[in-house]
């Protein structure tokens, strides 16, 4: 899932200082589920924003809503429901929901409260770890099910570096070695053999290498 | 039937409440009596009330069961040959109405043996009215 967090306060506070009515709206998606962006922070946050410290004029007046998905557009059409006086609209979102809202809320500002983090699973309750980089041509079939990609610092595909040290990653001690994870995974499996395999050159373009991906057909321009 | 079911171990501590990200839990305390509340259309299904829940009360595989819930009811309409389901009576009414004349009530198999049945018939009037205007030459 998408994982994000929530950006310093004092930066939120100075992006919507000078608006005089904030929609707060959450997402009841991914950014839910990371602790982020659910109905509760968006409660939790209007309360700290409401405070003047943050302020050197009166603080924005702040009205929350919660909205199950902010990236589909026709949902946020139908669904969304922003106050007639609010003036900008904080967004519980990840950049994707962000822009969605933004396209659907043609006059009013979008402001993203969270910065979006990365594509990750729950590893332990409150700890989500980056397992994906959407690369756009999987591997995983032929690393045990684990990401060199995403996991290994270096992107390194055929083996690892020769920097770790009792399987940490030499960039520090509480990230472990994605290829020693490969190969222990390998063991377990009875496929070690497939890591003598190498991986020809990794074709880039399905990454962003084109431009911003798209998936499916938009039949209102064929 | 709810999906959120807890077991009797429940002692009303609200961990679940106050850790649920969505607000999808609630309660009311009222003629001597906690109640704990769930509100499905917010719920994200995250199973962080699960998670915290230190009496283990929270039973979470409700909401993974796979069950079916009816949602409406609607009239059948069969193919007058073999009696196979063809679309709703609603359906009928749109697309008769759509197509500015009733349907025919039969399937795609038959309505192809129907066509060539009545082709054939077209075609058979039609070789024998050829024969007629020959004969009268």
């Amino acid at each position: 899932m998408i994982v994000a967090e929530l950006k310093p306060i004092d930066e939120i506070a100075e992006s919507i200082s000078h608006f005089k009515k904030v929609a707060i709206v959450a997402c009841g998606g991914c950014v839910s589920i990371c602790l982020t962006g659910g109905a509760n922070n968006a409660d939790a946050l209007a309360r700290e924003l409401a405070h003047p410290r943050h302020y050197q004029s009166l603080p924005p007046v702040f009205d929350t809503t919660t909205i199950q998905r902010q990236c589909e557009k026709d949902f946020v059409n139908a669904f969304l429901n922003i106050p007639p006086d609010a003036d900008a609209i904080l967004s519980l979102a990840c950049g994707a929901g962000v822009q969605t809202v933004a396209e659907a809320m043609e006059t009013l500002p979008v402001i993203p409260a969270l910065n979006t983090s990365f594509l990750g699973s729950l590893d332990a309750p409150g700890i989500w770890r980056e397992k994906c980089q959407g690369c756009g041509n999987c591997l995983l079939a032929f690393t045990g099910g684990i990401c060199p990609v995403s996991r290994c610092a270096k992107h390194l595909l055929n083996g690892p570096c020769g920097g770790s040290k009792n399987g940490k990653c030499e960039i520090g001690e509480d990230t472990d070695c994605a290829w020693q994870l490969i190969i222990d995974r390998l063991k377990v499996l009875g496929r070690l053999d497939e890591y003598e395999k190498l991986f020809p050159l990794k074709d880039w373009s399905t990454d962003r290498g084109k431009g911003p991906r798209v998936q499916g057909v938009d039949r209102t321009k064929t | 039937m709810s999906y959120f079911v807890v077991s009797d171990n429940c002692n009303g501590c609200l961990s679940c409440v106050e850790n649920c990200p969505a607000n999808a839990l609630s309660y009311e305390d009222a003629d001597g009596k906690r109640t704990i509340l769930h509100n499905m259309a917010r719920c994200v299904r995250c199973a962080n009330c699960w998670r915290v829940c230190p009496q283990e009360a929270i039973q979470f595989q409700h909401f993974l069961e796979n069950r079916w819930d009816a949602v409406i009811q609607l009239g059948l309409v069969y193919c007058s040959v073999c009696g196979e389901p063809l679309y709703t009576a609603a359906q009928e009414k749109t697309l008769s109405g759509n197509m500015g004349r009733p349907l025919e009530h039969l399937c795609p198999k038959h309505k192809s043996a129907d066509f060539a049945a009545r082709q054939a018939l077209f075609l058979k009037k039609k070789q024998s009215n050829r024969e007629t205007q020959h004969d009268r030459r």
